[in-house]
């Protein structure tokens, strides 16, 4: 299948997955061979075409999930990669069940002919897929074990040059928690990030300090919640940091388990934005102004206080 | 010391068994109503499940009666939803106002997790041998409790003096709280199926079967949602579901390969026991002829938001109806009522229709 002289097309849709591994399954399939197709980036369209197929009370990501398999169903593509996430290799945390059930979903909602879906069974770790998991991908494209040995992917550090490279920055600085498809998706986070930039602010995520998709030792049962809750405490502690954004996708029950507890526990300012399809632009920006003007206040009068003391 | 926990159904018995075999007492939970539901909702998170809400009501009700000292019972591992290991959590939510509030899990993935549980939270006294009576006590009384309430549930439909039903599982309710013996535990079985043999049947059979399948949590809450829907048996119609905690507990690799290879065509790798018992019994209801199935379910449930759209499919496949009950903040005893009414009414019409055709094919054949 590698050395065909017309690879073939693989559909990998640009949500959930393609975001909380960084990409690292469409880099993995095109050293293998097969020509990547992602999904356009999300937009109204992809989203209706999703909430149209998926059940009300399923979590906002699933709908836009869905939405991204029905684009890709539409193009030329040869297959559509929807992997089954099952276990952490630690077996103390676990994925959410709809994320785990993504295969099901598309098949029974018949988004697409059940043949074009390529639905390999991975697991994953604190860092993102296992070997195994890789070796999972690989297989279900047909590529040998030897091939798959040569397009694994090469452990990266780029974390912590973000981070030092914020600290030296001057500009108020806003951490950014939550799971990573609502964290680099702009259409799904009301493009936070570049509204915090036109504001004058940096930002933070947790992926950007580090902290691994699924940290041990916080006793949560789900693996993002414990990365939410891990990111959220280290940013809190970080002195560059002035302010935490929790973006909380609807109807996310991991999450929601922790969002009271974060509410409690974090000292910083914490502004919560509860995601879903019912957002408005401007209702959000608003609130996004309202949190960058309290932390710009709470900011001048510290440096005020201070002033006054030495 | 008595110590307090959340209902799921007549299960707070089986935690009671298990903690009198360790000189432990469990208070009886109040029974779940408005007002309780009403202190969950204001509690919990917004996304958090229907039942976790209810869960939580019931405690706090419990906390503002005094009770201090809360157990609960929960596994780990990918069965255990939210529950597991949320002591922190619920300290957390219930700590500023309770002083003295503590919570403690019983139960673990293993012998020895259970055993470590038991010994952080009584004492390190407990020995091996105590455990496994312990345990033994809980699984022998769960299983009972679940014998109790299917049979019990299955005579409202067969039998012709309901009201005798329901004093016969009262008494051997009480029967099973009482005994601390697995020798005990075995009579009040045996006792139990003289008694419901003896009860007289109707003459006419049920007039619909009805398959139910969903979330163990909710399944479980007898005192509102699942009352009004076996109220069903009342009316003749006989009412089926095959889960409960009594098969989580239970589940085994071995014991659940059969149902997950049934349902290959619906789920994929590792999906969860909730969900493989949703999916094969709706599966098997259908296979058996049952006129519907009924998908109830907490709004915010996971594993069982994530497989009604499977449901879906298997319903369609299959041609049975199906109808999702999902249960939430917005709950009305009316609601329920009005949409169990209508599909009654669907599959009473649907057996007619049936009933007709079949009457017409057969005059044909005698013509």
């Amino acid at each position: 299948m590698v050395s065909a002289e017309t690879p073939i097309r693989i559909g990998i849709p640009r949500s959930i997955l393609h975001y909380e591994f960084g990409g690292a399954i469409a880099s993995f399939v095109e050293r293998l061979g097969p020509t990547v197709v992602l999904s356009p980036e999300t937009n109204d369209d992809i989203f209706r075409r999703g909430k149209r197929l998926v059940i009300d009370e399923l979590c906002f990501p699933i709908k836009a999930f869905v939405g991204h398999v029905a684009a890709l169903a539409e193009t030329d593509v040869d297959r559509i990669f929807v992997p089954v996430v099952t276990s952490h290799e630690s077996g103390r945390v676990f994925p959410c069940h709809p994320r785990t059930r993504l295969a099901d979903i598309v098949r029974a909602l018949r988004v697409c002919d059940a043949g074009r879906l390529l639905t390999p069974a991975v697991t994953f770790d604190a860092n993102g897929l296992t070997r195994d998991g890789f070796l999972s991908v690989g297989r279900a494209l047909g590529a040998s074990d030897e091939e798959i040995g040569r397009a694994l992917p090469a452990p990266t550090r780029a974390a912590r040059a973000t981070e030092a490279a914020i600290v030296g920055d001057d500009r108020p600085v806003i951490g950014i928690i939550g799971h990573p498809y609502l964290v680099a998706d702009p259409w799904m986070n009301g493009s936070l990030v570049d509204r915090l930039e036109d504001l004058g602010c940096a930002s933070l995520t947790g992926t950007d300090i580090g902290i691994p998709l699924s940290p041990d030792g916080t006793g949560l049962h789900f693996e993002l919640a414990a990365h939410t809750l891990v990111a959220g405490r280290r940013l809190d502690g970080m002195q560059a940091v002035d302010g935490i954004v929790f973006l909380l996708a609807f109807n996310c029950g991991p999450d929601g388990d922790i969002a009271g507890h974060l509410a409690r526990t974090i000292r910083k300012p914490l502004l919560t934005l509860v995601l879903d399809e019912l957002q408005s632009p401007a209702g959000m920006l608003t609130r996004i102004e309202a949190f960058v003007d309290l932390i710009d206040r709470t900011s001048a009068s510290r440096v005020a206080a201070t002033g006054g003391c030495t | 010391m008595n110590h307090f926990t959340f209902s799921w159904g007549k299960n707070y018995i089986a935690v009671r068994g298990l903690l009198r075999v360790l000189g432990q007492d469990l208070v009886a939970p109040p029974a779940i109503n408005t007002a309780m539901a009403t202190k969950g909702i204001e509690t919990a998170h917004p996304f958090l499940c229907f039942s976790g809400k209810l869960v939580l009501g019931q405690l706090r009700a419990q906390l503002e009666q005094g009770n201090r000292s809360m157990v609960f019972m929960s596994s780990l591992g990918p069965e255990a939803c939210r529950c597991a290991d949320t002591s922190e959590y619920l300290e957390g939510a219930f700590g500023e106002d309770f002083d003295g509030f503590s919570a403690h899990r019983i139960g673990g993935g293993s012998f020895g997790g259970a055993l470590a549980n038991l010994r952080s939270n009584f004492g390190p006294r407990i020995r091996k041998h105590d455990c496994f009576r312990a345990y033994a006590m809980f699984c022998g009384k769960v299983d009972l409790l679940f014998k109790i309430e299917k049979q019990c549930t299955a005579l409202r439909c067969l039998s012709s003096e309901p009201q005798a039903v329901q004093a016969l599982e009262e008494v051997a309710l009480e029967r099973v709280d009482r005994t601390n013996t697995m020798v005990g535990l075995w009579r009040v079985s045996r006792w139990f199926d003289r008694a419901a043999e003896r009860l007289p049947r109707r003459s006419a059979p049920p007039s619909l079967r009805i398959g139910i399948v969903g979330g163990e949590h909710i399944l479980s809450e007898l005192d509102s949602v699942m009352a009004r829907i076996k109220r069903l048996a009342e009316k003749g119609i006989y009412i089926d579901w095959r889960s409960g905690f009594r098969l989580l507990a239970r589940s085994t690799p071995e014991r659940l390969a059969p149902l997950k290879e049934r349902c290959r065509d619906y789920l994929h790798d590792e999906p969860s026991t909730s969900e493989i018992f949703s999916c094969a019994h709706a599966l098997e209801f259908a296979e058996e002829g049952y006129d519907g199935v009924l998908h109830v379910y907490a709004f915010g449930c996971m594993p069982q938001s994530a497989l009604k759209p499977v449901l879906q499919r298997v319903a369609q496949d299959a041609g049975i109806p199906l109808l999702s009950l999902s249960i939430g903040d917005r709950f009305a005893e009316e609601g329920l009522e009005n949409r169990l009414e209508a599909f009654v009414d669907l599959l009473t019409e649907k057996r007619a229709s049936k009933r007709r055709i079949h009457t017409v094919h057969t005059a044909k054949g005698a013509a």
